[in-house]
């Protein structure tokens, strides 16, 4: 029976949505921790993708802006016009019927050579012998005139003036008679059936010779094979190679590769100064410049020749400096390319490298095209430089997809897109379950208050926005300053990173819809359905469990029964078994910290390794290879170092979809000192580097392929042979020489421990040393290293903020507890001594599994990189390493426990007394 | 009064059991009353009488094993959960022994969490003094003293201006003067508002304030009596 005087209000906004503040002000600590995390995150893997995007467009457009070649080749000498019309032309030689040709030149030459030594050795008889007979017979009628007068002529008479006459005749007529009979017998039918005969002969013989080599022949430069003429324009991309030297610092020594002036092709963005304009000046890469502190208008020396730098460029070919294309690694520490004008190039004493460029003249649509033009235009080259005539050999062959020096940088960057995509997923899913857990634990102590709204008429769905909307508002701030800071703060990050390794040209910052789709839209709609499963398998449960504080779906378990341990250590088991849920987020999260950390310790471990043991590592401190192995004199080219020891050496291939990866083959003399090969080996031996990377094992056979030939070689792995630094397989030298068709005997250089220092350099083509090796750890300890140590300390911050939260959770879920076993008189050591040594017990524990699980996962992602990558070297943590990591984890959480003893010295003892239900 | 208002809250044959096989307990066995509209029922009993299912099963929070509910005509049991939810929303107000506030949202606060689910809502400073919490409408619930949770956990109730009010033990943790008030306040709130009041209590003192007055023992009505001789919260004594 209502009162006529009830008055009636307006119906309030949702006070549940100005409680969303409210938590956010009073719970700042955890959504700040949240947040910072986040803002990091989504910050630097936007940063990330909006310089991976922002150069990789610029890079891509150069490619046409700046005439980036489609390959490149370079031959033992200068092309002919013709061999480079020929190859233009896109079209194969046609082997055979060349080879076939200049046979059948070269046996008729020999053919007529014979035929008319032949003919002239008759006519010559015939002429000598009319010619005596002649004189003969004159000289018998003169005789005969003079005995009819009487007068006695001896024998002795006759013979002399026979002689005479004789003499006479041949020196006045024979060879006016000889030519004029040669003639007539060239021009006789006699003379050409002869001739054709032999021609024919000599052909037959040829043609038997040549169909019985046509197999080899057909093989080796791929006859039978689906061809398509590949029409490309040329350009001459000549260069010199010489030892770079830095006047004003004397420790310096590199090499430089000094190209010719580029003005059609493979053209450079200009990132500081201008190009050179006279024979004194020189532009150089500006990563390699930046590295050894050179600047415009500083000089240097090429070998003798100086020259004054006038601009820092990005030369379209060389985005990352590999010097050549199956270096492992590439090296802007003492590599370094650049341009001069033709006089300045002329002032060069170094010898000639004849490069050339090619552009294909009907561009491929794609890789898969591309792969398929590049691999016929090899055809031709092979097939033209074979039957040039001054017997040209290629030295190199790149194109261009498969070209490190403009491919590393730009597949780099997509791995480390992908890389930063996965960090970023799994930092944002351990995140968005530490949101889930503190949204159960809040689900929890709220309990009677949900019920309430429940039973008051509150919907599920109101609760589960209202629930959700605190961490989506985290997120969604995170977001907008994480963004914020990826295109401002971290994009620069990025960037400096690239530009410290990569020669990169300039760029503009370009928004980047996939950045804001995977770094943003994605963790949000991540974070939501986490949040929202658990938050709506919660709600699910009826009103009447939440205001009974009956919340868990299982039937209530009976209390686990513990053995009879002292009072404190059953409690502790209590309190662990009571958060196991919360212990096992610890345990993901230290996972993934350690994962991170994995990487961050153990790459610099493991450069320092193998720097440190990469000279114990090589078999023998310097490998001379000979460019020939017999001096001017044809004597063989020998050294009296002591220990020095023959061998050979030859490059294969092996090909795989990802990577064609130059593998070393080394034939051994018996009984080598350096590397030591059973001598009834039934099979080869590869180094442990190829078994490791290529999951190689004994008894398995490997397949490697010839440079530039289409041949392969098949051999029985009989054992591994334990050399960590390269890709190797080893085989007795005699195996050596029957296998790639030498001669007995023949090998390729020396290695000894002893510096080589008695044979001539013009008989060298190069020394390997440690040093060779050691460059690749260089160059990516300077393009990582540093980095790292930073990525230590962010892995220690994860680690502290991932476990603050969660013990966060711990404590609050025990705060009645602690607080009501205050009022029985434990003291804030003692309480702690229950709590915290419970987690402590269990970060431990979980330290030395995540270590291992880092580790392993470190490992596997190590072995995939590497599939990029050419060379092999094994991922190492040494001990002291994992120390370190465990160090670090427990030093964070030994913070957080100090911030969690805090925790609990303020926990008020009333708190136990309010309000219980 | 009309048969429906007469009728505005009919039970019939309501039963319910927990647990099953040798351990089934029947908790409600077989319950037929009625309650009329704007009356103050008070459900007494023992411990275990089962006075707080009965109250659960009349909010729509818990379900009944069999029988019938049916409010100003509406039947219960047909009703979906998103249904009661919406029957609960729209008619009923609940206020629990303990208060279940929440904690960092102020005194209005909390009772606006009531006032957002109703269309109508009454006067939100209007009933602020009637609760006596005007001049603490702005503390957080741990400023106020047990009474004072209780009164805006009762005002949070009946802000939406439900048919029906449920009180499950409302004064069962406060003090005789406390109580008292707190017996005075819903009193005042019913003839005000003229809201049908179920009163779950095991204070028999407080069936003398009441209209109706049902005991249940093992779960069965043992008294059902209408109260002609009602006096006022104040003149309890106990």
């Amino acid at each position: 029976m209502q009162n006529e005087t009830v008055h009636f209000g307006k119906r309030p906004g949702n006070p549940l949505n100005r409680r969303v503040w409210k938590d956010l002000v009073s719970d700042w600590k955890r959504y700040l921790m949240i947040f910072l995390m986040l803002v990091v995150t989504i910050g630097f893997v936007s940063g990330m993708y909006v310089a991976n995007n922002s150069m990789m467009t610029a890079i891509a457009e150069n490619v046409g802006k700046l005439h980036q070649e489609d390959g490149h080749f370079e031959l033992s000498k200068k092309a002919d016009s013709a061999l480079i019309a020929a190859l233009e032309s896109g079209e194969k030689a046609d082997v055979v019927s060349i080879f076939r040709e200049r046979a059948y030149n070269e046996a008729e030459e020999k053919v007529v050579e014979a035929v008319n030594e032949a003919v002239e050795e008759k006519v010559r008889e015939q002429v000598r012998n009319a010619i005596t007979e002649n004189v003969t017979a004159a000289v018998d009628e003169q005789l005969a005139g003079y005995a009819a007068v009487g007068m006695e002529v001896s024998d002795e008479q006759r013979q002399s003036a026979t002689e005479d006459a004789l003499d006479t005749a041949m020196a006045e007529n024979y060879d006016k008679a000889v030519e004029e009979a040669l003639k007539t017998a060239y021009e006789s039918d006699d003379y050409k059936t002869a001739l054709s005969d032999a021609m024919k002969e000599a052909k037959d013989e040829i043609d038997k010779e040549i169909n019985e080599k046509y197999d080899d022949l057909a093989e080796r430069y791929e006859l039978n094979k689906d061809f398509a003429p590949v029409p490309v324009k040329i350009h001459e991309l000549f260069y010199k190679e010489q030892t770079e030297l830095i006047p004003t610092d004397a420790s310096y020594s590199g090499k430089i590769r000094i190209f010719n002036e580029r003005t059609e092709i493979d053209m450079y963005d200009i990132l500081e100064g201008r190009a050179p304009e006279n024979e004194n000046e020189i532009i150089i890469d500006r990563m390699h410049a930046d590295n050894v502190k050179l600047k415009v208008g500083d000089r240097i020396k090429a070998g003798n020749t100086e020259f004054t730098i006038t601009g820092l460029a990005a030369f379209v070919d060389y985005s990352t400096l590999y010097e050549k294309n199956t270096d492992t690694m590439f090296d802007a520490l003492t590599f370094d390319v650049a341009m001069v004008t033709p006089a300045g190039f002329d002032r060069l004493s170094a010898p000639l490298h004849a490069g050339y460029a090619f552009e294909y003249v009907n561009k491929p649509a794609d890789v898969i095209e591309e792969k398929v033009l590049s691999d016929n235009f090899l055809k031709v080259l092979i097939t033209q430089t074979a039957v040039t005539e001054n017997e040209t050999e290629i030295k190199d062959y790149v194109p261009a997809y498969a070209n490190h020096a403009m491919t590393f940088a730009v597949n780099d960057m997509g791995s480390d897109e992908a890389m930063g995509g996965v960090l970023l997923y799994i930092l944002v899913a351990v995140l968005a379950f530490i949101f889930a857990v503190t949204a159960s634990a809040k689900l929890e102590k709220e309990s009677s208050v949900i019920g309430t709204l429940r039973a008051s008429g509150y919907t599920k769905g109101e609760l589960v926005r209202y629930y959700m909307s605190g961490p989506l508002l985290v997120v969604i701030f995170a977001s907008i300053v994480g963004n914020i800071l990826g295109y401002t703060v971290f994009k620069n990050v990025v960037t400096a990173m690239y530009y410290n390794s990569y020669s990169l040209p300039t760029y503009e910052t370009l928004w980047t819809p996939e950045a804001f789709i995977r770094t943003t839209v994605v963790p949000l709609i991540l974070m939501l359905v986490i949040n929202f499963i658990v938050i709506i398998r919660m709600l699910r449960l009826s009103p009447l469990k939440f205001l009974r504080h009956d919340l868990k779906k299982a039937k209530r378990k009976k209390a686990v029964r513990l053995p009879k341990w002292k009072f404190f250590a059953r409690f502790r088991m209590r309190v662990f078994l009571q958060n196991i849920p919360n212990y096992i987020m610890v345990f993901v999260g230290v996972c993934f910290v350690m994962l991170l950390l994995s990487m961050a310790v153990g790459m610099p471990e493991t450069l320092k390794y193998y720097q440190g043991s990469m000279t114990d590592m090589m078999f023998a401190e310097e490998q001379v290879i000979l460019l020939t192995t017999d001096d001017e004199d044809g004597n063989t080219v020998e050294t009296s170092t002591e220990g020095a020891e023959r061998f050979s050496m030859e490059s294969l291939i092996r090909k795989s979809d990802t990577l064609d990866e130059e593998i070393t083959i080394y034939g051994i003399t018996d009984g080598s000192e350096y590397i030591k090969l059973d001598k009834s080996a039934d099979g080869v031996y590869i180094s442990d580097a190829f078994a490791n990377k290529y999951k190689v094992a004994k008894g398995d056979t490997i397949t490697l392929s010839a440079k530039y030939e289409n041949k392969e070689y098949k051999w029985k792995v009989f054992d591994i042979y334990d050399y960590s630094a390269s890709l190797a397989v080893f085989m007795p030298n005699d195996m050596f020489n029957t296998e790639f068709g030498r001669k007995a005997g023949a090998f390729s250089g020396y290695m000894s421990d002893a510096h080589i220092s008695d044979i001539d350099e013009k008989y060298i083509a190069k020394t390997i040393t440690d040093e060779d090796m050691l460059k690749i750890a260089a160059q990516l300890d300077h393009s990582m290293g540093s980095y790292m140590v930073y990525f230590q300390y962010v892995c220690v911050i994860a680690a502290a903020i991932i476990l603050y939260l969660l013990t966060k959770i711990i404590i609050e879920k025990n705060e009645r507890s602690i607080s009501m076993v205050k009022i029985l008189g434990y003291s804030s050591g003692e309480i702690a001594s229950l709590y915290l040594v419970t987690t402590a017990l269990v970060v431990f524990v979980t330290e030395f599994a995540a270590i291992f699980i880092g580790y392993e996962a470190m490992n596997a992602i190590w072995g995939v990189l590497l599939m990029k990558l050419g060379g092999y070297f094994a991922f190492v943590i040494p001990f002291s390493g994992f120390v370190k990591e465990f160090v670090l984890v427990f030093a964070a959480y030994m913070i957080i426990t100090v911030i969690d003893f805090i925790r609990i010295r303020r926990i008020p003892k009333v708190l136990a007394l309010k309000n219980v239900e | 009064m009309s048969e429906e208002e007469r009728k505005f809250l009919e039970v019939k044959d309501l039963k319910k059991s927990f647990g099953s096989g040798d351990t089934k307990q029947d908790v409600l066995r077989g319950l037929d009353f009625t309650v009329a509209k704007g009356e103050f029922c008070v459900l007494l009993g023992p411990s275990g009488s089962g006075k707080s299912t009965l109250l659960n099963i009349l909010g729509g929070i818990d379900n009944a094993d069999a029988g019938e509910i049916y409010i100003n005509g509406d039947r219960l049991s047909r009703m979906d959960e998103k249904g009661l939810t919406q029957y609960r929303r729209k008619h009923l107000g609940y206020v629990f022994q303990s208060y279940n506030l929440i904690p960092n949202l102020n005194v209005k606060e909390n009772i606006e969490t009531g006032a957002y689910l109703s269309d109508k809502p009454l006067d939100i400073d209007e009933l602020l003094k009637i609760l006596g919490l005007y001049e603490h409408r702005h503390k957080l619930p741990n400023q106020l003293s047990g009474g004072q949770q209780q009164r805006v956990s009762i005002g949070r109730a009946i802000v939406k201006n439900p048919d029906i009010l449920l009180c499950d033990e409302p004064t069962g943790a406060l003090d005789y003067t406390t109580s008292k008030e707190i017996l005075r306040l819903i009193e005042e709130v019913n003839a005000k508002y003229g809201n049908t009041i179920i009163m779950v209590t095991h204070n028999e003192a407080i069936k003398l304030m009441a209209d109706h007055v049902i005991k249940l023992r093992d779960g069965k009505i043992r008294h059902d009596d209408i109260n002609t001789t009602k006096i006022t919260a104040d003149e309890l004594e106990w």
